[in-house]
């Protein structure tokens, strides 16, 4: 009770260049790992190819890998004496979003495959029967599957924001260079500075609701007006 | 004309064996038989949705551009009628004439519906909707696989008569599939019967009708 009592919104610019980190990982992760989900995702569902299966487990098994053993990974292939030492990536922006890359991408690209299963053969039955070529085929599977991407975007830039195990492990928690909330927050709590801990604990809850509302938004409009 | 010949191809248990079966152009051919008798099978391997394990289909020149079909329960865009309507000319690159728009809308009885929803049709529009959809790009091969099954009496004759005045202007190929021939022998030049993946019978009309009652008399006389 003395802590809530004592407890005011601090909006200090180091919390603000925390929460402004967070977005930016936010929307750069999700938009790199669309960019390898998305395709990946109607690759998975269209092909049948050898080790298609494997593919599939593994993906499935990344979308819920504990986030901490991604950081370690990605920690173990950038690390000075890693495969990937030379680079000299670790502790940096890029280091967090390759970490993110890991964990988001198997979410995009289950997420999509999934909704693929259902809607993707009558959407093709439907390109062949009006002779739509390849590209334009695959553009109207984009197009009618928008709101199914939308919604394993939206999933994935809440995981995204609301990561942590991973990011502190490859990001280092640097003040001011790969500092996110969710970091943050464990450093205030450590410190016993609730009162900022709290604040970035209400942004993040708020980000939540707007991403939840986003989805649940984007679910009705896809349920609304359809006559079944 | 489409001659369609050796045609095999197995799907599980099921096994497709047409020896020879022939469309000529700018008829209206009708594809009957029991459910399981391998007409929308055929249909896929014409339309390309398959691949046959043998033989040959051969298009007489028609290339796949010029062939579309319709389905029981046809696909429609989250998108508007009218954009479902283009999809087919958008797609050729080609601009949609808004008289012709106005001319399909009002014969499939859409017209003031435009902007609605397309997925939000009842299914006798939707059937409708499909039909125009399928047309306004002026295929020269259209199949129509059970379309008419779940159809009311006034969008059954609706179908009749855009496929009647298409034929008298400018005739092109149907082949209307249908497990009910009652749906279609008023429509048809030819008729083909289907049973247990074979090509049983071609004939006129009159002539699949007394195939049939031959046929029906033999199985239940002792």
């Amino acid at each position: 009770m003395l802590v809530l009592s004592n407890f005011h919104l601090n909006l200090s610019p180091e919390t603000l260049e925390t929460i402004w980190l967070t977005m930016k990982l936010g929307f750069v992760s999700t938009f790199l790992s669309s960019l390898f989900g998305i395709p990946l995702g109607l690759l998975l569902e269209r092909r049948d190819f050898f080790g298609k299966r494997i593919i599939l487990r593994v993906n499935r098994t990344l979308m819920g890998f504990p986030p901490v053993v991604v950081g370690l990974m990605v920690y173990l292939l950038l690390m000075r004496r890693g495969p990937f030492g030379e680079l000299s990536l670790l502790f940096s922006f890029p280091a967090m979003v390759i970490a993110q890359l890991f964990i988001i991408t198997p979410i995009v690209s289950g997420m999509v495959c999934t909704a693929a299963k259902n809607a993707a053969p009558e959407i093709r039955t439907f390109a062949i029967s009006m002779n739509a070529s390849r590209s334009q085929t695959f553009f109207l599977l984009i197009k009618e599957m928008k709101h199914d991407i939308y919604f394993a975007l939206a999933t994935s830039f809440g995981r995204s924001i609301s990561e942590v195990g991973a990011v502190m492990i490859v990001g280092g928690n640097i003040q001011y260079k790969t500092r996110t909330m969710t970091t943050a927050i464990s450093l205030m709590r450590n410190k016993g500075d609730y009162s900022e801990a709290i604040t970035l604990g209400v942004v993040l809850l708020i980000l939540s609701f707007c991403i939840q509302t986003l989805m649940d938004t984007l679910k009705r409009y896809e349920n609304n007006g359809e006559n079944y | 004309m489409v001659k369609i010949i050796k045609l095999k191809k197995r799907i599980e248990s099921f096994q497709l064996d047409i020896k020879g079966l022939f469309l000529q152009d700018k008829k209206v051919h009708g594809l009957i038989g029991n459910n399981g008798s391998g007409k929308s099978t055929l249909i896929k391997l014409i339309t390309g949705l398959m691949r046959p394990d043998q033989g040959t289909i051969d298009l007489g020149g028609l290339r796949s551009k010029d062939i579309t079909f319709t389905t029981q329960r046809p696909y429609m865009l989250h998108d508007t009628v009218y954009h479902n309507l283009i999809y087919p000319l958008m797609i050729r690159n080609q601009m949609p004439s808004k008289e012709e728009t106005e001319k399909w809308l009002e014969q499939c009885g859409l017209t003031g519906k435009e902007q609605q929803f397309a997925p939000s049709l009842s299914s006798g529009e939707r059937q409708k909707l499909s039909f125009a959809r399928a047309l306004i790009f002026k295929p020269k091969l259209v199949f129509i696989d059970e379309t008419m099954a779940n159809m009311d009496l006034e969008s059954i004759g609706v179908f009749e008569s855009i496929i009647t005045n298409i034929q008298k202007e400018d005739p092109i190929t149907w082949v209307i599939v249908s497990h009910q021939p009652a749906h279609i022998y008023n429509l048809c030049q030819e008729v083909h019967m289907m049973e247990a993946g074979s090509h049983l019978f071609s004939g006129t009309p009159k002539e699949t009708g007394y195939f049939m009652r031959e046929r029906h008399e033999k199985q239940w006389s002792y």
